[in-house]
C-alpha cells in the first residue's frame, strides 16, 4: 500500500516535470536536425547571432507568461518595447541624461503602459483583450510622437549591454534575461504570488471564495509585464544602437508563440517559465537554422507558423492521455 | 377505461441514490395534473423523463396508450411533447421571434422566412401577454419575468393538432398575479380543445385553481392522487412532509455560546428584503426553502461577494467586534465559505490536491512575497488527506479524478487549513455518496462542539433536522420564521417555506 502511494507520487512528479522535459527534448532534436543539415550552424557566428536576439525576446516572453497564466493576455507589449526605447533615446540625445537615467525612464514608461492595462483591466473590468489592443495603438503612436518619427542614432555607450562580454561569450543582456528567468520560475512557482496567479487563471470565483483580493494581482501581472516590455526596450535599443519606432512589430505574437510552445495555455492557469523560455530557443533555433538552410523569408514564416499549430496540438495530445 | 394520454406505470431512477421509486402517474386526456413534493422529491427527474431528456432505469411510458420511450430531446419533441423549463431555455443572443420557433423556424428556399416568423411569434406573444415589446428584440434585454413569457410562448407555439402533452414547471415563478391568471385561462382554454397538461408548481393555490387533479410526490413515491375539488393546501403540505415519523433525536450537546457572527438588516440586491440573524458559538443555525428562496444569495452576501445595500455583518470575538464587507477580510478574520456549485465556485479544476487544500490559507503567511514551498504544501495535505480520510493517491492526484464527496472533503480540508471558525455551506453534501455524506456531516458536528459557528443551507430537510439547532425558513427571498430545537416539526418547517408563495396572490 504504502509502495504503492510513493510509485503514485513518483509517477505524478514525472509527468509535472515531463511538461518540460517534453519541449526541452524538442529543442534538442530541432538543434540536432540543423547541425546535421547546415553546414555551419555550430559556428560562432550563429551561436551570437542566436543569443544577441534572445534577450528582448525573452523578456517580454516571461511578462506574456505571467499573463496568460492569471487568465489575461497582453498584446501592448511589441509597441511598449518601442516606446520603451523611444524614451531611452530621447532622454539620452536629446534631453542629454545619464544613461543609466535613460534607461530607468524607459523601463518605467513601461510600468505606466502595464498599470494603465492593468487598472482597465481589473478595476473597471475592462476585457484585457481589447484594452491591450488599445494600447498596442497608443504605444505605438507615443513611440512616433516621441521620436519625431525618427530613428534616434545612440552609438557605442550603450552597445556593451548587447555584446559578448570576452571572457563569457555571452552579453550583459542575455545573462541579465536569464537571471530573470529564473527569478520569475520562483516566483511563480515557490511564493504566495505565483499561487493566486495560478488560482486566479484557473477560477476565479474560487479565488475569490478563497479570500483572495484578485484586482491587485491581476493589475500587478499587467504592470510586470509592462515592465518586461520595457526592459526589452532597453535590450532591443543596445542591440540596435539606436532607437526606433518601428521596433518589435508584432513582437506580441512572437511572444505569445514561444509560451504556448512552452506549454502556457491561453484559457489561464497553467504555464511554467522555463518552458517559455524554451519555446524561445526553439523559434530563435528554428529562424536561424532555417535562414542557414537558404530557406527564403515565406517559406521561414509557413515553417514557423507550422512550428506552432503543432506544439498546440501536441499539448492537446498530452493533456489528453 | 379510457387510454389515458400519458400513463406511467412503476418508473425508477437513481442516481447517486433512487430518485423515483416505482412510481405510476396516469395523465388524462384533456385534463391539467398538478404535481407537487418539496425540493428532492422527484418532480424534476420525473418530467425530465417524459420529456426526452433523461433515460429510465425501469418502467414503462405509453402515450395514447402506445409504447413511449423517447432517445432525447427531439423525438420526443415530434411526438408532440411540449415542455416549458424552469431553467430557461432560451438562447440570449437571439430575438425573442427567433427563440419562440427556436425548433421550428419557418424556412424559404435556402433562408429563414422572416414574415411568417414574425407573424407567429406576434400571435405567440399577443397570447401570453407580452404586448408592448416588439418580436425583433434581442432575449438578452428582457427581465426574467418576460423571459419566463417567451419560454411559455416558445412551448405553446407548437401545433395544437401534434401537441399532445405539455409540461410546465414552475411556470409562474417570475410572473405577477395577472400575467399568472392569463396563463391560467390559456392552459384551461388548450384544455378545454383536448390537450393535456402537467403543471408543476410551488404555488400551491395556483395549482389547487387551475389542476383538475393533483398527485403529490415525496422521495420519488406517489402519495396521493385526488381531484383538486376533494383537496386543501394543508392536504397537500401534509401529504409532501409526510407523517410525523422523522427523528427528532436530541444529539445532546452543550449549551451555544456567545453571539460569533451577527448580521443586522443586511440587504443586497438579491436578496432585497433585509434580514437580521445571529449565530453562536458551538451552534449549527440552518437555513430552509424552496429552490429561489434566495438561501445561496444571501450567503454569498454575508461571506461579502456581492456589494450590499444597507446594513451590517460583523465577527464578534472575544468581544472585539470585526465588520465584514469583503470577501477578502471574510477570509482573513476566520470566515469560510462551501459554495453549492463545487465545479464553478470551488475547486482548482486540473489542479492538484495539494494546491487546493492550501489556498484560502496561504493569506495566515502574510504577504504575497512569501514562500510557498511545494514539499510544505504537500506535507499539509498529506496530513489533511490522512485526516479527513479523503480517498485519492495522494497530494499531487489531480482533484477532478476525486470522486464528488472527495471532492468536497478537500474544500473542507482547505478551511481547516486556514483555521475557520465561522463557516457558511451552501449544500454541502449534495451529490454525493452516502458515506461521505456521513463523514461530512460527523465533521460539521465536530466543527460545532469545537465551538465553532456554522450556517448551512440546505434543500434537505432531513439534512437540517438532524444537524441543526435552529432553523431559519425563508420563503421568496424573505425571513418567515426561525424554529429552535424541539420545536419544530417538518409540516411547520414547509408550511413557512410555502408561505409566501401562496400570500402571493392576495398582494
Amino acid at each position: 500500500m504504502n509502495t504503492d502511494r510513493t510509485a503514485a507520487t513518483w509517477w505524478n512528479r514525472l509527468n509535472l516535470a515531463f511538461d518540460e522535459l517534453f519541449i526541452l527534448i524538442a529543442l534538442l532534436l530541432l538543434i540536432a536536425f540543423f547541425s546535421v543539415t547546415a553546414d555551419n550552424f555550430f559556428s560562432t557566428g550563429t551561436l551570437s547571432a542566436i543569443l544577441s536576439q534572445l534577450p528582448a525576446l525573452t523578456v517580454v516572453t516571461i511578462g506574456m507568461t505571467l499573463v496568460l497564466i492569471s487568465g489575461g493576455i497582453d498584446l501592448s507589449v511589441g509597441s511598449v518595447v518601442a516606446l520603451s526605447g523611444a524614451v531611452i533615446g530621447v532622454a539620452f540625445t536629446v534631453l542629454g541624461l545619464p544613461l543609466f537615467v535613460a534607461a530607468c525612464l524607459g523601463i518605467v514608461a513601461g510600468g505606466c503602459a502595464g498599470l494603465v492595462n492593468g487598472v482597465l483591466g481589473s478595476y473597471l473590468r475592462l476585457p484585457i483583450f481589447i484594452v491591450t489592443l488599445g494600447m498596442l495603438e497608443v504605444g505605438r503612436g507615443l513611440a512616433y510622437m516621441v521620436t519625431g518619427s525618427q530613428t534616434a542614432y545612440i552609438g557605442p555607450s550603450i552597445q556593451p549591454l548587447a555584446l559578448p562580454i570576452d571572457v563569457l561569450g555571452v552579453s550583459p543582456a542575455f545573462l541579465l534575461s536569464l537571471g530573470l528567468v529564473v527569478l520569475a520560475q520562483l516566483a511563480l512557482t515557490r511564493t504566495v504570488f505565483g499561487r493566486y496567479l495560478i488560482a486566479i487563471g484557473t477560477n476565479e470565483q474560487a479565488a475569490k471564495i478563497s479570500g483572495i483580493r484578485t484586482e491587485p494581482y491581476l493589475t500587478w501581472v499587467l504592470v510586470i509585464s509592462g515592465l518586461l516590455a520595457g526592459v526589452g526596450g532597453l535590450m532591443n535599443t543596445a542591440y540596435l544602437g539606436a532607437s526606433d519606432p518601428n521596433a518589435a512589430l508584432g513582437l506580441e505574437l512572437s511572444a505569445i508563440a514561444a509560451a504556448v510552445i512552452g506549454g502556457t495555455s491561453l484559457m489561464g492557469g497553467r504555464g511554467s517559465i522555463v518552458g517559455a523560455f524554451i519555446g524561445v530557443l526553439i523559434i530563435s533555433v528554428l529562424q536561424n537554422g532555417l535562414a542557414q538552410l537558404g530557406v527564403s523569408e515565406p517559406s521561414k514564416r509557413l515553417i514557423t507558423g507550422l512550428v506552432i499549430i503543432l506544439a498546440v496540438l501536441l499539448d492537446r495530445w498530452r493533456s489528453h492521455s | 377505461m379510457m387510454t389515458a394520454r400519458l400513463a406511467i406505470e412503476g418508473l425508477s431512477k437513481r442516481f447517486a441514490a433512487p430518485v423515483l421509486k416505482r412510481t405510476s402517474l396516469r395523465i388524462e386526456t384533456g385534463c391539467v395534473h398538478g404535481l407537487v413534493g418539496e425540493n428532492g422529491a422527484g418532480k424534476s427527474t420525473l418530467i425530465n423523463i417524459v420529456s426526452g431528456l433523461l433515460k429510465a432505469d425501469e418502467g414503462i411510458l405509453q402515450l395514447n396508450g402506445k409504447t413511449y420511450d423517447p432517445h432525447g430531446r427531439k423525438e420526443a419533441l415530434g411526438l408532440g411533447i411540449a415542455l416549458a423549463s424552469q431553467e430557461l431555455s432560451l438562447i440570449e443572443n437571439l430575438s425573442i421571434a427567433e427563440n419562440i420557433l427556436l425548433t421550428a423556424l419557418p424556412q424559404k428556399l435556402l433562408s429563414l422566412d422572416r414574415r411568417n416568423l414574425l407573424r407567429e411569434a406576434n400571435r405567440m406573444m399577443t397570447e401570453v401577454g407580452l404586448f408592448h415589446i416588439s418580436s425583433d428584440t434581442l432575449l438578452s434585454q428582457l427581465s426574467l419575468a418576460e423571459k419566463q413569457l417567451v419560454e411559455l410562448a416558445k412551448a405553446l407555439s407548437m401545433d395544437p393538432a401534434r401537441c399532445q402533452l405539455l409540461i410546465l414547471d414552475e411556470p409562474t415563478s417570475a410572473l405577477t398575479q395577472p400575467q399568472a391568471d392569463r396563463l391560467h385561462a390559456i392552459i384551461r382554454q388548450r384544455a378545454a380543445a383536448g390537450l393535456s397538461v402537467i403543471y408543476v408548481s410551488h404555488r400551491l393555490d395556483d395549482v389547487l385553481q387551475v389542476c383538475d387533479s393533483i398527485s403529490v410526490l415525496r422521495d420519488g413515491e406517489m402519495q396521493l392522487t385526488a381531484p383538486s375539488s376533494a383537496l386543501t393546501s394543508k392536504d397537500l403540505i401534509t401529504a409532501m412532509s409526510g407523517e410525523e415519523l422523522f427523528r427528532n433525536e436530541d444529539h445532546g450537546h452543550s449549551e451555544s455560546g456567545d453571539v460569533r457572527l451577527r448580521v443586522k438588516n443586511f440587504s443586497s440586491a438579491d436578496y432585497p428584503d433585509p434580514i437580521s440573524l445571529e449565530c453562536h458559538r458551538g451552534e449549527i443555525l440552518g437555513l430552509a426553502g424552496l429552490t429561489g428562496s434566495g438561501r445561496s444569495e444571501l450567503l454569498h452576501g454575508i461571506f461579502g461577494l456581492v456589494r450590499k445595500h444597507q446594513g451590517e455583518v460583523t465577527l464578534i470575538e472575544n468581544g472585539a467586534e470585526i465588520s465584514i464587507d469583503s470577501a477578502s477580510k471574510a477570509v482573513a478574520n476566520g470566515m469560510a465559505l462551501i459554495a453549492e456549485d463545487r465545479k464553478s465556485q470551488g475547486i482548482f479544476s486540473n489542479k492538484s490536491v495539494a494546491l487546493n487544500t492550501t489556498m484560502a490559507g496561504l493569506g495566515k503567511l502574510g504577504s504575497s512575497l512569501a514562500a510557498a514551498l511545494p514539499k510544505r504544501e504537500q506535507q499539509i495535505s498529506a496530513e489533511m488527506i490522512e485526516r479527513l480520510q479523503i480517498k485519492c493517491e495522494g497530494p499531487l492526484q489531480v482533484i477532478d479524478r476525486l470522486s464528488g464527496g472527495n471532492q468536497q472533503k478537500v474544500l473542507f480540508a482547505r478551511w481547516l487549513q486556514a483555521e475557520a471558525e465561522v463557516w457558511l455551506l451552501d449544500e454541502p453534501t449534495r451529490g454525493i455518496d452516502v458515506n461521505a455524506k456521513i463523514a461530512i456531516h460527523n465533521q460539521l458536528k465536530e466543527l460545532r462542539d469545537n465551538g465553532g459557528a456554522l450556517i448551512i443551507a440546505s434543500s434537505e430537510l432531513e439534512e437540517l433536522i438532524t444537524l441543526c439547532d435552529r432553523i431559519l425558513v425563508l420563503s421568496n427571498r424573505k425571513a418567515i420564521a426561525t424554529f429552535e430545537r424541539g420545536r419544530w416539526s417538518k409540516e411547520k418547517i414547509l408550511a413557512a417555506a410555502f408561505s409566501e408563495h401562496q400570500t402571493q396572490r392576495a398582494v
